[in-house]
C-alpha cells in the first residue's frame, strides 16, 4: 500500500459552525493506482487533493504514507516527504514565466541539492522522453497550452517521485491536446509510477483503474 | 460625482488600512520637514524687514585696511559718515553706531546698589531712529539722543534695573574706561529688539556721550569701529551713488595717513582702491558677509543652501513614496478600474480620479504635518539654535495661498503617475484577476526606490564625514596643550598692578601653573603692519600677543630658537618672540636654517607710524592661535610690559591657570577653585565682573556651527531614511503580491523557507547595492567640497562607505524582513488554488 486515510475530516469554523470541507474520508491507494476524484464544485476534490499532496493540514484522522504517519509529522518532516516522493500537476501549469523550459524542469532538482552534471543529464531525459528537446531555450508564453502542460507533467516526473497528483490537467486544454495529455498519464502509469488525479470530465475518468466519487466533502 | 469619488478614495483607504497609514505617514513626515526648512528659510531671508524704511536703508562696509585690503569689513571710520553727509545729498540720514564693548552699569535703587554686566551696548547719533524702526514704549525718539550722556533701554532691561518702577528720567552710572563712572540719564524705553534684527542690543546710548574722544582723536579714518549705514532717498540710483561715493576716501583720508603713520593715502593703501560698499540692509544678515559685525548674529548661506536642497530632497522622497505605494495598491483597485471602464469611464476622468485622490491624501498629509510641526518647532528651534515659529503665519492670507498652491501642485505631481499607470490597464485582463502578472511599470518603481535610497545613503555617508571631521578636529594636536586651563576675564579692568591678585593666584595649590596674556587661543586677533630692517622693507601684517614670561611656559609651546622672555632681564622688555610661520613671511628662512642662518638678534620694526624696533629673542614652534578652520597665522610676541607697541593698556587681558589634576578631579572640586578665585577677585575690586572659561571648550566652539549643522544633518537624514523605507516597505509588499505564486510553485516544488526568504530579498538588496555605489559617488563629490572649508581635514576613508552600505543593507533586509517571512511561510495550497 502506497498511501491510506482513516477518517480523515476537515473542517473550517463560521460563525460559530462547522462547516465540513472532508468528511470521514476512508481511502487507499496501492502502487501502480490509477485514480480519478470525481465531483461537482465545492465537493473538496482539490481539498482532498491538497491532503493527500501534505500541502494542507486536516483537522482529524490518520494519514499514512509508505511506513510514515503523516498526521504525527512535523512540517519540515512532511515537506521532505513530499518532496520526495510526491510530483504535482496542476490545471493552469503553474510554470514560472521568467524561466525556460530548461530552467523550469532543472528548478526541482535545484532544491533537491541534485550535482550540476546530474541535472543536466535528468533535463535531458525528460526533454527527450517527452519529445521537447526542440522547445528547451523556450519561455512559457512562447508554447501552446498543451506543451506547456506537458513541461509541467515533465517537471514533476524529474526527480522520479512514486506518486502524481493532478489537479485537472486537462482543465485549460482543448479536447485534442487534453487526450494527448491523458494518454501521457496511461503510459506513465504503465511504467508504474502512481497516478491521483482530478477531473470533472468521464471521458478522462475512464481513463483511470478507480473512482472515487465525492460529495459535499464525503465519498459516497 | 465629485462626492463619489471621495467616497470611493474614502472607502479605499479604510480598506487598506496599512497602506493608508503608510502613505500619509510618509507623506507627512516628508511635508513637515519641508515646512520647518521652509519657515527656517523664511526666517533667514526675512532678517529686518520689519524696518519702515528697510527697502532704503544700507550699510556701508569698506576693505579691511588692518589685513591684506581684500577682506572686507563691516565698520569704517567715524568720518566716513561725516564725509558722506557732505558729499553725497543722495542720503537722506546717515548714521552711526559704536559697539565700544562690553560695560559695568551701577544702579541704585531703593537703597540697593546693583552692578549689571552689559554684552549688548552700544551708542547711537540723534538721527538713529530717523532711520531704523524699533518701537518705542516710551520717550521721543526725535529727542532721546539730543544730549550726551542719554541713554535707551529695552523694557527688558528696564525692568532689570527699576522693577516695576518707571525708568524715565532715572540715572545709572558706567564704569569710563579709565575707572571713573559716568552718569546717564534714562531718556527712553524700546519695546524688546525683535530676533529678526541683526542689531541685537539691550542699552544704546548717545554717541554725542563720546564727541570729546572722537574728537581728540587724530584717527577719523582708522578708527575702524564705526558701523555706518546711509538712509538713501526715494528713487536714487544705487549704483551710481556707489560710483560717486569712491571719490571720498581719496579726498578725505590722506590727513589721517599723513599724521598718523607718515605716509602718502597712495601708500598706506599700496595701491589698493579705498572702496565703499553700499550692502542693502536686506542682504547684511542674510548674506552672512562680512563675516564679523559687531551688533548680533550673521546668517549663514550655506546653511540656507544645505538645509533648502535637503528640504527639496526629503519632499521628493515622500512623493516618490506616494507613487510607489499607490501604484503597488493597483492590484487591488484593478478590478474596480476594469469595472468602470467596461460601464465607459474614459480615461480622462480615471486620471481626473486618481488625481483627486491624490490631493486628497496631500491635503490629509499637510494638515497632519502642520500638527507635526507646531509639536516639533521646539525641539527644533533648540538643535538648530534657531527662533522660528509657525502660528504668528496662520493670520497671514498669503501663507495659507502658498500652502494651498502646495497641496494642489504635490498632488498634481505624485498623482500623476499613479493616475496615468493606473488607467492604463485593459479591463478585461483587470476583470479576469490578471493584473499584476506581467506588470508594467516596475523598472521605474525599482527606479524610483533606487533613487530614494541613493539619496538617503548618500546623506549617512554625508552625515558620518561630518561627524569624523568634528572628531579629528577636536582630537588635533594645536601645538601645546590645551585641556585643564582656567582662564579669568576682564583683568584690565583691575588696572596695570595685577601682581596682587597673581599672587594669591600662584598661592592656590589648584593652580600649578599662572600667566598674564592679552589675548586668548583661539580669538587671537590683533595685529600690525611691520617690516624687517636692513635689506628690504617689506611690510608684512602680523597677529599680535603679548603675554606674560609665565604664559608661554603654561601653554607649553615649544621652542625652536632662542629663549622665552626672562624676568630678571629687563632687557628683554623690547625683544619679541616669533612664531615660524612669521619668521618664513619676513625671509628668514625655516626651521633647517635656523642653525645656520639664526633668527635670532634679528630686528623687527613696526611699520605703523612709530618704526619702533624690537630683537628677536626666540622662535617658538607653530601652534593654533586660532580655530582650526584656519591655517596657523604669523604670529609675533610681545613682552606684557612692552609700551611701545600701541596697543599698549588698550587690549583686554586674561589670567590663564593650569589645573593641578591631582588636587581638581571632580565637578565639585572645580567649583570650589572657581569660587575662591571669584573671592580673590572681589577682594581687590568688587565691580569687576567675575568671567572665566576653558580654553579646550573654547576649541570646541569655534566649531559650534558645524556642530549645529551635523545636529541637523543627523536629523533629516533620519527622516529621509524613515520615508525611503517605508517606500521599501510599500515596494516589498507589492512585489510579495506579485511574486506570490512563483513562490508558492517553488515552493512546492521543494524550496526551504530560507530558500525563498533569500531570493525575495535579493532582489531589493541588489537594488539597495546599486544606490550603495551612486550614493558613495555623490557623497564623495560632497565631502570634498564641504571638507574645503577646513585647514585641517579628516581623510575621506573607505572603511565609512563601506559602514554606510552594510547598514543600508541590514536596514533594507529589516524592512522587507515582514514581507519576507510572510511569502517564505504561507501556504502555497491558497495561493495556487485554480482560479
Amino acid at each position: 500500500m502506497l498511501l491510506q486515510l482513516k477518517n480523515v475530516s476537515k473542517w473550517v469554523q463560521s460563525g460559530g459552525q462547522k462547516i465540513f470541507l472532508l468528511k470521514d474520508i476512508n481511502f487507499w491507494v496501492n502502487e501502480g493506482d490509477f485514480i480519478s476524484i470525481m465531483g461537482p464544485s465545492g465537493s473538496g476534490k482539490s481539498t482532498l487533493l491538497n491532503v493527500i499532496g501534505m500541502l494542507d493540514n486536516f483537522n482529524e484522522g490518520e494519514y499514512s504514507f509508505l511506513e510514515d504517519s503523516v498526521h504525527t509529522l512535523k512540517e519540515k518532516h512532511r515537506a521532505n516527504l513530499y518532496k520526495q516522493y510526491i510530483g504535482f500537476v496542476f490545471q493552469s501549469y503553474h510554470l514560472i514565466d521568467e524561466l525556460t523550459v530548461k530552467e523550469n524542469l532543472e528548478m526541482p532538482l535545484l532544491y533537491k541539492k541534485f550535482g550540476a552534471s546530474e541535472r543536466k543529464s535528468l533535463v535531458g531525459d525528460m526533454l527527450d522522453r517527452f519529445n521537447i528537446v526542440g522547445k528547451k531555450d523556450l519561455f512559457p508564453s512562447q508554447l501552446s497550452g498543451g506543451q506547456q502542460q506537458l513541461v509541467g507533467i515533465a517537471r514533476a516526473l524529474i526527480a522520479s517521485p512514486k506518486l502524481i497528483l493532478a489537479d485537472e490537467p486537462t482543465g485549460n486544454l482543448n479536447s485534442k491536446q487534453g487526450e494527448e495529455i491523458m494518454e501521457t498519464f496511461t503510459q506513465l502509469n504503465k511504467e508504474g509510477v502512481t497516478i491521483i488525479q482530478v477531473t470533472h470530465s468521464e471521458k478522462n475518468m475512464k481513463y483511470g483503474s478507480r473512482v472515487i466519487n465525492l460529495l459535499d466533502g464525503s465519498v459516497v | 460625482m465629485f462626492k463619489h469619488y471621495i467616497m470611493i478614495a474614502w472607502r479605499n483607504a479604510i480598506r487598506q488600512k496599512q497602506f493608508t497609514i503608510l502613505n500619509i505617514l510618509g507623506l507627512s513626515i516628508g511635508i513637515a520637514t519641508c515646512f520647518i526648512i521652509g519657515l527656517y528659510i523664511h526666517s533667514e531671508v526675512t532678517y529686518d524687514t520689519f524696518h519702515d524704511k528697510a527697502d532704503r536703508i544700507y550699510r556701508v562696509n569698506q576693505p579691511n585696511i588692518w589685513e591684506d585690503w581684500k577682506g572686507v569689513s563691516s565698520t569704517t571710520g567715524p568720518n566716513v559718515a561725516v564725509a558722506l553727509r557732505e558729499d553725497a545729498p543722495e542720503f537722506e540720514e546717515v548714521t552711526r553706531i559704536l559697539n565700544s564693548g562690553t560695560q559695568i552699569v551701577k544702579t541704585e535703587n531703593e537703597d540697593q546698589t546693583n552692578l549689571y554686566k552689559e554684552e549688548q551696548y552700544f551708542a547711537a547719533e540723534e538721527n538713529f531712529f530717523d532711520v531704523f524702526s524699533f518701537e518705542f514704549l516710551k520717550g521721543n525718539p526725535k529727542t532721546v539722543f539730543a544730549e550726551p550722556y542719554s541713554m535707551v533701554v529695552t523694557a527688558k532691561t528696564a525692568t532689570r534695573y527699576f522693577g516695576d518702577q518707571d525708568p524715565i528720567g532715572r540715572t545709572v552710572e558706567v564704569r569710563d574706561y579709565d575707572g571713573s563712572w559716568k552718569t546717564y540719564t534714562i531718556k527712553g524705553v524700546l519695546a524688546d529688539i525683535p530676533y529678526k534684527s541683526h542689531i541685537q542690543f539691550e542699552v544704546l546710548i548717545s554717541l554725542k556721550s563720546f564727541s570729546e574722544r572722537m574728537e581728540a582723536h587724530g584717527w577719523k579714518w582708522i578708527w575702524t569701529a564705526f558701523s555706518t549705514y546711509g538712509l538713501v532717498k526715494e528713487g536714487t540710483d544705487i549704483e551710481e551713488l556707489t560710483a560717486k561715493i569712491q571719490e571720498i576716501p581719496p579726498k578725505w583720508a590722506p590727513p589721517t595717513t599723513e599724521r598718523i603713520f607718515n605716509q602718502t593715502f597712495e601708500e598706506f593703501t599700496a595701491g589698493n582702491p579705498w572702496e565703499l560698499r553700499l550692502q542693502p540692509l536686506s542682504e547684511v544678515y542674510k548674506s552672512g558677509e562680512p563675516t564679523m559685525h559687531s551688533f548680533g548674529p550673521t546668517g549663514n548661506p550655506i546653511f540656507v543652501k544645505i538645509f533648502g536642497a535637503i528640504g527639496m530632497l526629503v519632499l521628493i522622497l515622500s512623493c516618490i513614496n506616494f507613487m510607489n505605494l499607490s501604484t503597488a495598491r493597483s492590484s487591488k483597485r484593478a478590478k474596480e478600474i476594469g469595472v468602470r471602464k467596461v460601464l465607459g469611464t474614459k480615461r480622462k476622468s480615471l486620471i481626473k480620479q486618481f488625481i483627486l485622490e491624490s490631493t486628497l491624501f496631500v491635503l490629509i498629509g499637510t494638515v497632519l504635518a502642520i500638527l507635526l510641526v507646531q509639536f516639533s518647532l521646539k525641539a527644533f528651534n533648540t538643535i538648530a539654535d534657531v527662533n522660528i515659529e509657525l502660528i504668528p503665519h496662520f493670520s497671514n492670507p498669503s501663507f495659507w495661498g502658498i500652502i494651498l498652491m502646495f497641496v494642489v501642485m504635490l498632488g498634481l505631481i505624485s498623482g500623476s503617475y499613479p493616475a496615468f499607470y493606473l488607467s492604463m490597464f485593459q479591463p478585461i485582463e483587470t476583470l479576469k484577476g490578471k493584473v499584476g502578472e506581467r506588470f508594467k511599470g516596475k523598472g521605474i518603481r525599482n527606479g524610483l526606490v533606487v533613487f530614494q535610497f541613493t539619496i538617503s545613503i548618500a546623506l549617512v555617508i554625508c552625515t558620518l564625514f561630518v561627524q569624523k571631521q568634528l572628531g579629528y578636529t577636536s582630537s588635533l594636536d594645536v601645538g601645546f596643550k590645551k585641556d585643564n586651563i582656567l582662564q579669568i576675564h576682564n583683568i584690565e579692568q583691575i588696572g596695570f598692578d595685577t601682581e596682587t591678585l597673581k599672587a594669591k593666584l600662584l598661592s592656590n595649590p589648584a593652580f600649578s601653573a599662572v600667566g598674564k596674556s592679552f589675548g586668548l587661543p583661539p580669538n587671537v586677533w590683533s595685529g600690525d603692519r611691520y617690516k624687517t630692517i636692513g635689506d628690504k622693507d617689506d611690510v608684512v601684517q602680523l597677529r599680535n600677543l603679548r603675554t606674560e614670561e609665565d604664559y608661554l611656559d603654561l601653554l607649553g609651546v615649544e621652542f625652536l630658537a632662542g629663549r622665552n622672555f626672562d624676568a630678571s632681564r629687563s632687557n628683554d622688555k623690547y625683544k619679541v618672540i616669533l612664531n615660524e610661520e612669521a619668521v618664513k613671511i619676513l625671509g628668514w628662512g625655516d626651521k633647517t636654517t635656523y642653525k645656520t642662518d639664526s633668527p635670532i638678534g634679528k630686528i623687527l620694526a613696526i611699520a605703523s607710524g612709530s618704526e619702533d624696533q624690537f630683537e628677536v629673542l626666540g622662535v617658538v614652534k607653530d601652534f593654533n592661535i586660532n580655530s582650526l578652520h584656519q591655517k596657523i597665522a604669523p604670529l609675533v610676541i610681545i613682552h606684557h610690559q612692552n609700551d611701545k607697541v600701541w596697543d599698549y593698556g588698550a587690549g583686554l587681558s586674561y589670567y590663564s591657570m593650569r589645573l593641578n589634576s591631582m588636587l581638581v578631579k571632580n565637578p565639585d572640586d572645580l567649583q570650589g577653585v572657581i569660587d575662591r578665585v571669584k573671592q580673590d577677585i572681589a577682594a581687590i575690586d568688587p565691580a569687576v565682573p567675575f568671567e572665566y572659561s576653558f580654553m579646550d571648550q573654547d576649541f570646541e566652539n569655534t566649531f559650534i556651527s558645524e556642530k549645529r549643522m551635523a545636529t541637523i544633518l543627523n536629523v533629516f537624514t533620519l527622516m529621509a531614511l524613515i520615508i525611503a523605507c517605508l517606500g521599501l516597505f510599500g515596494l516589498a509588499a507589492f512585489t510579495a503580491e506579485q511574486r506570490t505564486k512563483e513562490l508558492s510553485i517553488r515552493k512546492v516544488l521543494g524550496a526551504k523557507v530560507s530558500q525563498l526568504a533569500i531570493l525575495f530579498s535579493s532582489e531589493f538588496t541588489r537594488l539597495v547595492v546599486i544606490a550603495v555605489v551612486l550614493a558613495s559617488c555623490m557623497a564623495y563629490l560632497l565631502v570634498d567640497w564641504w571638507l574645503q572649508n577646513f585647514a585641517y581635514r579628516a581623510s575621506i576613508d573607505i572603511w565609512v562607505f563601506i559602514i554606510a552600505a552594510i547598514s543600508a543593507i541590514a536596514i533594507t533586509l529589516l524592512t522587507v524582513s515582514l514581507q519576507t517571512v510572510k511569502v517564505a511561510t504561507s501556504n502555497p495550497a491558497k495561493k495556487l488554488r485554480t482560479e
